[in-house]
């Protein structure tokens, strides 16, 4: 059952053409990695998918809703998250308290119902649990500060997880990890589907997407160029082409 | 005796002013260089209303009333904008303040309004009445501090495009504690105008938000005993030492100069290092 579909969406930054007329669809408890050379607008779509940016033209269909013009957080209150790319934890709180932050979304809903609810207990364990799951249980009380990349990217797994989302959004959740910290994290991925949640996945790291994901969606130039099985998207001469240039298939 | 209520009146309105200021940039992260405007609007709805014979207890609602209505207003229009930018929007808010009360008779343009009557009890009245009102706007702190509420406020000033993918209505957050903030300004403003008895529109200037700004950051910004502790003292600084008075820009751009330098987190960061270096061993 399609849980988003992205319908013939238009994003221009001036006279240049980010996205153009692409449409995508993400199935419930699916894992679809989202790939293409740099350029290609993977990024751009991600942002009109969280409500980052307003396309132009199209539409974003999530759970049957017309999303196109919801604010970011009503999004993420009807079940979207977001690991974005550059990773921006916050500073100031330990990363139990970064995700019990996002564990009480019901408690932020709006400012008078924040005002009067005190108590963090249950947030802050299930945070704990969290952390415990993407494997920081031992650096819960830590700074943000005081950690490596490849543990923050952890946090903003487990922080967009306690979110409860249906779908999650990974913008590049391997850049910047040396090979070992990827696989750790490429793992983490692959299991967060058993969490009835749908990932959508844009990534880099052909090696790794690949062993992950059992289908690609891939765009070029702005352009959707194919999606498929990834057996059948790493065999077609399309990719060899958007990625080494023609006369390479 | 008189002088020292006199002493104790002005370091309470202080604090609660500068409470006030560290609301919305301190919890909040929103800098506000305009904040003594609405000192100023609470200052003149209660004046003009005392002097019409209403007492100053039932006067402080409609002050923090018209200052909050006025921070509404003033926060759509601004709160959308950031960091620098809406530090410029505030302080142009601040000028029009000023300058608008200048021009209107009626406000008493350049002379300002006079004869503002006293309260019930005299001095010790006004001096009660400010310690009530910081007291209680101190707990509020303490409550917000602590509350989902508290915990939203630290992350938008930590990282509002965070906060926002973490589900926060970031605008309607920034405007909530810019209207508690703005409508506790206007109560500040409105046992300023019956302590001294007096307002004119220098009174409520660029220099008087610099200077409310200036206690928030040698205080430490967002921490509510450290910016107690600094308005308290910067407040009664003028009046103790007649130098400080004479030079009292200069002393406070120092001030704010080698806490941003030396110290970020002013004296509740000083506080924590020291507490943590020898006490906590």
């Amino acid at each position: 059952m399609t849980l988003l579909s992205v319908e013939n969406v238009s994003m221009h930054f001036g006279g240049v053409v980010a996205v153009e007329h692409v449409s995508l669809t993400v199935r419930e408890n699916q894992l679809l990695g989202f790939i293409g050379p740099n350029g290609a607008g993977k990024t751009t779509l991600m942002h009109i998918i969280t409500g980052i940016l307003r396309p132009q033209k199209g539409r974003v269909i999530f759970r049957g809703k017309d999303l196109t013009r919801w604010p970011i957080h009503l999004r993420v209150r009807f079940g979207l998250a977001l690991a974005q790319q550059i990773v921006r934890p916050l500073k100031s709180l330990s990363l139990t308290d970064n995700v019990a932050l996002a564990a009480g979304l019901q408690n932020t809903g709006n400012p008078l119902k924040a005002f009067l609810k005190s108590d963090r207990t249950k947030e802050r364990e299930k945070s704990r649990e969290l952390l415990e799951f993407v494997g920081l249980g031992d650096v819960a009380s830590s700074m943000p500060s005081q950690l490596p990349l490849g543990y923050i990217k952890r946090l903003e797994i487990a922080r967009a997880l306690a979110l409860k989302p249906q779908l999650l959004l990974l913008d590049e959740p391997l850049a910047g990890l040396n090979q070992k910290e990827a696989e750790g994290v490429a793992d983490l991925i692959s299991s967060l589907v058993t969490h009835q949640c749908s990932v959508l996945i844009i990534e880099h790291n052909i090696r790794e997407i690949t062993r992950i994901c059992p289908e690609i969606y891939v765009q070029n130039n702005g352009h959707r160029l194919l999606q498929g099985s990834t057996d059948q998207v790493m065999a077609s001469p399309e990719l060899r082409q958007a990625y080494l240039g023609r006369g390479t298939s | 005796m008189a002088y020292e209520i006199t002493v104790l009146t002005s370091m309470s309105i202080a604090i609660l002013f500068a409470l006030s200021l560290n609301l919305i940039t301190g919890f909040c992260g929103q800098v506000s260089l305009g904040h003594a405007a609405f000192f100023g609007i609470g200052a003149y709805t209660a004046a003009f209303l005392t002097k019409a014979g209403l007492s100053l207890v039932f006067a402080l609602i409609p002050a923090a009333l018209m200052a909050g209505l006025i921070g509404i207003l003033v926060g759509i229009a601004s709160l959308r904008v950031r960091h620098d930018f809406l530090a410029i929007t505030t302080m142009g808010v601040g000028f029009l303040f000023v300058g608008l009360v200048r021009k209107q008779d009626a406000l008493g343009g350049e002379i300002g309004i006079s004869g503002i009557p006293s309260v019930a009890f005299g001095r010790p009245g006004i001096l009660a009445l400010s310690l009530v009102c910081t007291i209680l706007f101190i707990l509020l702190l303490v409550h917000i501090r602590r509350s989902w509420m508290g915990f939203a406020f630290e992350s938008i000033a930590d990282d509002e495009d965070t906060a926002r993918i973490l589900g926060i209505n970031v605008p309607r957050f920034k405007l909530f504690a810019f209207v508690i903030g703005t409508a506790t300004a206007g109560v500040a403003g409105a046992l300023y105008a019956h302590h001294i008895r007096f307002i004119g529109p220098d009174s409520f200037g660029f220099v008087e938000s610099v200077t409310v700004l200036a206690m928030v950051i040698v205080g430490g910004i967002g921490s509510i005993w450290g910016v107690v502790f600094a308005a308290g003292v910067l407040s009664v600084m003028p009046l103790w030492l007649q130098f400080v008075d004479d030079y009292k820009l200069l002393i406070y751009g120092v001030l704010v100069f080698s806490t941003m330098r030396f110290a970020p987190e002013g004296i509740a960061g000083l506080a924590r290092m020291i507490q943590s270096r020898w006490f906590d061993k």
